[in-house]
């Protein structure tokens, strides 16, 4: 297989070094309390590699929570508006195949059919350098969904953890431009170092404790077998707290305001959430969407059904975030089980 | 070894350009007419609709309320609702609005050559129509008859009373309606909906255009339907609020469908499928 | 609280009374929840149906301002049927007596009267409380509220000490506190009759030990509260004030009367993150530091300290409130001076026995201790009075039912009463300065039951005129069955419909908390209200109860 390479272990802060020399390096760190999160890595040692998913997920880093869009300064001197539009080269060390998963898929909502500027300048600055997760979280489902603990394809540059070395492949033009530029660190993989990567996929996908899948229960909608009463349960269990949307990789909702100052007016968007009243909330008070149980489907419709139809996967890469965040246990992966589980024994409601 | 630095690629969607106020005309209590002068050309279409800011203020979604004449001319016709057309209310002549766009899918106009039209109006929402009604006159011999229904809540609510003359003169057959009439008033009294019989169209081959309060074109549909008209044929502009106009943001998206980028122009199969109104919801 | 907030998910009972947990402490209520979902019994005391009371097993809707009655009510069930821990009654209370007698004149039929409860489920109620021994009460400002405050409390006291529901895991009587330092502030001593750990300034001893460590005489008799202070402006005599993160100008009872006080001081300091309506009064701003920007330590409901850490620099001038504090106190001639907040927090273990222990490096790693933390070994209390009380033996308290201090009558004939809601904080200084946050909750509104719309020819959304004896506002209706016939509510959080302004500033004798929750108003329609008679009867979903 080409653009296969093998990096020992030892030389790994040594390339992450070389790389670091012109793009920022971001990558796993412990804080807060032992929580990991990415964030500019100042010491390499502190890379922590052990526990999949991070909290909160990267996409903060191609579509920040809070983000500069334009800025008007004084426009009756003749001066233009500004475009904030930011270009820094980045590098992003230690992220997952299902956050990949989730870029890719990114990728697709914001520069198909009118590309989003903003996305565009961080995507084409930042390389991904993602790694294998060997010892999935019990609330981790990527392997029923096909994003993960492994991918095959659309990755920058992949590492798989051997033990004493990586198993490092290279899927794009920037990950394999990235690995030529320091081809001195990498050798070429024997056979066995193939058979060790398929053994370390194998053992992965043995970890999940369950498969959960998303076309039983996508089905099961379609089919009209999960009727209103389910959904006001789920309704009932809600928070409204948005903490399931601020957490997903592949929620992308977001409000525009402007913000006045003294020297000038800032345009700036930032996250928000369809699961708020006022997410649709018109002129003159219109709420179309007042009754909560339409926002709680909506969120499910739109992951299950609806990004399939869109853009042919579901909104879904099986992180697992809202499952760790929501405090009414009405994540998707607890949701999804229950339908399936449900619907065995004839119609929901 | 360096990463190449990746250039700023095309133009930024979020940019506004200015566009200079040039008259305003004040049709009624809360709405006025803005004749704009946009500091760059731009060619748009009856039925699509401007992203347009005040800075410091915000952004809303207008609709076009003229059919182009001239390259860098446009017309906004604004209702003071909340606080972005509130504020805009209180430009003067000479001042500048910030517009994006057009965006949104517009009104096929290949649908009607040849055939009778109906286009039904109900209080502001005659805005989105009056670029194609202005279009009608200008292809008048591309279409066969013309009948505008136009339906407001009082006489002082009527918005363009001031051109019903025009568009008679243009070959349109105009029946306007209040909900409520007043001393003086010798125009009809009643729903928007009880007129059907002033179009005297075959419904088979007719094309409707309607737009107003949800609740008027819910009915209007619902009747015209039911007259034999199919589905593909009635079509309507939809409102939502919006944030970025280009499908992103995500405020006005009903199960599958962005009104910004999908619409605002709908046809009543489009709002069957899709649950687009309140009424048919999945 | 007298017990932890993880106790919930053992429990057995739940009984909580005015308290809109769901809304107000969402993660409390959902533990409830989840609680609920495997069998625990809810049962929910509220004259409005709040979100809790939705999956209550029992919810009793009791008159505003009637909660005495309905508790002491309770606990003669518990006398009369037996059901008294009579064990408990004997080795570890006093004046048992005396407090029987008076519940003889609280038979349910009789309450039934007062409060509007059937006299069938306070029976219930009061069996299912009292039999089942992991019994937990929770309590919030709906029954602290009132010109009855304490002996709303007293009576939620008396009914743990009659069932022995307390000094045990999942028993025990936990208020739920509204601000996330309230109970530290509390604790502190940011109180005008106690020092830190409630040691009160009239007790020589403590006082003199307080005199020892700062090297100052202390005054010898209690301050004013915040009611007596702003009575003291309004009369000339209080000539100064320094307010800190508290905007009384929104949420005072009184307003007309709070503003007019205001206005007589000579000088008013104000020390807040952002301008809000009590800045437009002040002399001096000082510009303070947010929760992001400072170090330190929150008390929570549960008595937990938890350190926090300072994430981001603050602001143009603006500094910590101990900074602030100990730059003023040097300059008027006492030197006060820390290197960090661990030193502030050296000196609380030093004077406050509850917080001996609770020094920042303890509380690094882990999820802080829970007072009382008497030494630096002592690993936290979980719940207390296990032995026995602070003062040894409890006392049961007589206390007699008495009516809220302006009840409805002809002239104003309706209840109005105020809260919060979800989404905005308190006079909205942080929360309506986000735009999210905001366009939640952007106006203002009045709930109204729709009986009551009915018969003064209400619709929904439409504009109303609210007054009572000191003030009226206008404010859009909101027609929902959630609050009963007769009663309005009507949240604080709009300055632009200031309800204090309609608020009655009568307060309880013994804490001076103003009766938020019960004033009588009267409703003028402002729009000509036409009632169209419809087609098909509107649902209103919220209605609907969950099976």
């Amino acid at each position: 297989m080409k653009n296969s390479w093998i990096l020992d272990k030892n030389h790994l802060s040594y390339w992450l070094r070389q790389l670091r020399k012109d793009r920022e390096l971001i990558g796993p760190l412990r804080r807060y309390n032992h929580d990991i999160v990415f964030r500019t890595v100042e010491e390499i040692h502190e890379i922590a590699l052990d526990c999949p998913a991070s909290l909160p997920s990267p996409k903060e880093f191609l579509f920040p929570q809070y983000e500069r869009m334009l800025r008007a300064g004084d426009l009756s001197s003749g001066r233009r508006v500004q475009d904030l539009r930011t270009e820094r080269p980045r590098v992003i060390f230690g992220v997952r195949a299902c956050d990949v998963s989730a870029v890719m898929l990114l990728d697709r909502f914001f520069l198909d059919n009118s590309k989003d500027p903003y996305y565009d300048s961080r995507r084409r600055n930042t390389l991904f350098v993602s790694v294998v997760c060997n010892n999935p979280d019990p609330t981790c489902f990527c392997a029923g969904l096909q994003t993960g603990p492994y991918l095959e394809r659309g990755f920058d540059i992949q590492l798989t953890d051997l033990g004493d070395r990586y198993f490092v492949q290279a899927d794009s033009r920037e990950g394999i431009r990235t690995i030529s530029a320091t081809g001195f660190l990498f050798n070429r993989p024997k056979k066995s170092d193939y058979d060790d990567q398929y053994e370390v996929f194998l053992s992965a996908k043995a970890h999940f404790q369950k498969i959960i899948s998303l076309d039983g229960p996508r089905q099961a909608i379609l089919l009209g077998r999960v009727h209103d009463e389910f959904w006001q349960g789920v309704t009932d269990r809600c928070f409204e707290c948005g903490g399931c949307v601020y957490e997903c990789p592949l929620c992308t909702c977001f409000t525009v305001t402007d913000r006045s100052y003294e020297d000038g007016t800032e345009r700036i968007r930032l996250w928000d959430t369809c699961l708020f009243k006022g997410f649709t909330r018109m002129a003159g008070g219109v709420l179309p969407n007042e009754n909560r149980i339409l926002r709680t489907k909506r969120w499910y419709y739109h992951k299950l059904i609806h990004y399939p139809d869109l853009l042919g996967s579901f909104g879904c890469v099986g992180c697992g975030r809202c499952t760790i965040t929501c405090p009414g246990k009405i994540d998707m992966a607890t949701i999804a089980t229950k339908i399936k589980g449900l619907s065995l024994n004839g119609d929901l409601g | 070894m360096k990463a190449p630095r990746k250039k700023k690629s095309g133009g930024n969607i979020y940019l506004p350009f200015p566009g200079r106020v040039e008259k305003i005309f004040k049709k009624t209590g809360d709405v006025n007419l803005y004749r704009v002068q946009m500091t760059k050309p731009v060619s748009y279409s009856p039925g699509q609709f401007f992203m347009v800011s005040l800075w410091g203020v915000g952004e809303v979604p207008i609709s076009i309320a003229s059919l182009q004449e001239r390259k860098d001319t446009i017309e906004f016709c604004i209702r003071k609702a909340g606080f972005v057309t509130g504020a805009i209310h209180s430009l003067k002549e000479g001042e500048t609005l910030w517009l994006r766009g057009p965006y949104g899918n517009g009104f096929s106009t290949d649908s009607v050559l040849g055939r009778d039209v109906v286009v039904v109006a109900g209080g502001i929402g005659i805005v989105p129509l009056r670029p194609i009604i202005q279009w009608f006159i200008k292809k008048r011999t591309d279409v066969k008859s013309v009948t505008l229904l136009y339906g407001s809540r009082t006489p002082d609510d009527v918005v363009f009373t001031d051109e019903v003359e025009e568009w008679r003169k243009g070959g349109i057959k105009v029946v306007v309606t209040v909900d409520r009439g007043r001393s003086g008033w010798t125009g009809n009294v009643g729903l928007v909906t009880t007129l059907w019989h002033e179009a005297r169209i075959n419904y088979k081959e007719s094309v409707a255009f309607i737009c107003g309060p949800e609740i008027m074109i819910r009915a209007a549909m619902q009747d015209l339907f039911f007259f034999g008209m199919p589905d593909e044929s009635i079509v309507t502009t939809l409102e939502a609020h919006m944030k970025c106009g280009i499908g992103k943001c995500g405020h006005c998206y009903a199960s599958e469908k962005y009104v910004c980028t999908d619409g605002p122009v709908f046809t009543f199969k489009e709002i069957k499928e899709f649950a687009l109104l309140e009424g048919y919801n999945t | 609280m007298t017990n932890s907030i993880h106790e919930i998910a053992d429990a057995r009972v739940l009984f909580v009374i005015g308290s809109n947990t769901m809304e107000q402490h969402p993660m409390i209520g959902m533990q409830m929840r989840d609680a609920v979902d495997r069998g625990v019994t809810l049962i929910v005391a509220d004259p409005r149906r709040t979100q809790i009371a939705d999956f209550a097993h029992i919810h009793l809707r009791h008159r505003s301002g009637t909660d005495v009655a309905l508790l002491m009510s309770i606990m003669n069930v518990i006398i009369n049927e037996g059901l008294v821990d009579v064990d408990f009654v004997r080795r570890r209370t006093e004046n048992f007596d005396s407090f029987e007698e008076k519940l003889r004149r609280y038979p349910p039929q009789l309450v039934e009267e007062i409060t509007g409860v059937k006299a069938g489920d306070i029976r219930r109620v009061a069996r299912i409380y009292a039999m089942e021994k992991r019994s937990m009460i929770y309590y919030a400002m709906g029954i602290t509220q009132h010109v009855t405050g304490v002996d709303n409390v007293r009576a939620c006291a008396n009914l743990v000490m009659l069932t022995g529901h307390i000094g045990l895991p999942m028993s025990g009587i936990n208020p739920l506190r509204g601000q996330n330092n309230v109970q530290g502030a509390c604790d502190m001593g940011a109180l005008p009759n106690v020092y830190s750990g409630y040691q009160t300034v009239t007790n020589p001893r403590a006082r003199r030990k307080f005199q020892r460590v700062w090297g100052k005489r202390l005054p010898q008799r209690a301050g004013l509260t915040v009611m007596d202070m702003m009575d003291r402006a309004y009369e000339g005599k209080l000539k100064a004030m320094y307010v800190m993160g508290e905007n009384p100008l929104l949420s005072d009872p009184d307003l007309e009367h709070v503003k007019e006080a205001a206005g007589r001081l000579d000088f008013l300091v104000v020390q807040d993150i952002f301008q809000n309506e009590t800045t437009a009064y002040a002399d001096v701003v000082l510009p303070a530091a947010a929760f992001a920007e400072k170090d330190g330590t929150y008390t929570n409901t549960e008595r937990r300290v938890q350190l926090i850490r300072k994430a981001v620099e603050p602001q143009g001038e603006a500094r910590a409130d101990w900074e602030i504090i100990c730059d003023l106190s040097t300059r008027m001639g006492y030197e006060m001076s820390y290197r960090g907040t661990y030193e502030i927090m050296e000196e609380i273990a030093l004077l406050t026995p509850s917080y001996g222990g609770t020094l920042h490096y303890r509380l690094e790693e882990g999820f802080g201790l829970q007072w009382p933390c008497t030494s630096r070994e002592h690993p936290g209390t979980p719940y207390l009075h296990r032995r026995a009380f602070a003062k040894g033996l409890g006392t049961f308290i007589t206390i007699e039912y008495l009516p809220p201090d302006e009840p409805p009558d002809e002239e104003y004939p309706f209840l109005l009463t105020t809260g919060r809601l979800y989404f905005l904080y308190h006079t909205g200084t942080m929360c309506r300065r986000t735009v999210v946050l905001n366009r939640e909750e952007p106006e203002c509104f009045v709930e109204i039951n729709p009986e009551d719309a009915e018969s003064l020819s209400i619709r929904n959304k439409s504009l109303v005129e609210i007054s009572s004896r000191r003030g009226s506002v206008k404010v859009r209706t909101l027609i929902t069955r959630r609050t009963p016939k007769g009663t309005i509510f009507i949240p604080f959080h709009f300055r632009e419909v200031a309800v204090n302004l309609l608020t009655n500033p009568a307060v309880d004798p013994v804490a001076k908390i103003p009766e938020y929750k019960v004033c009588a108003v009267r409703i003028k329609p402002l729009t000509r209200q036409k009632t169209r008679k419809r087609k098909a009867p509107k649902v209103d979903l919220e209605d609907l109860r969950i099976t």
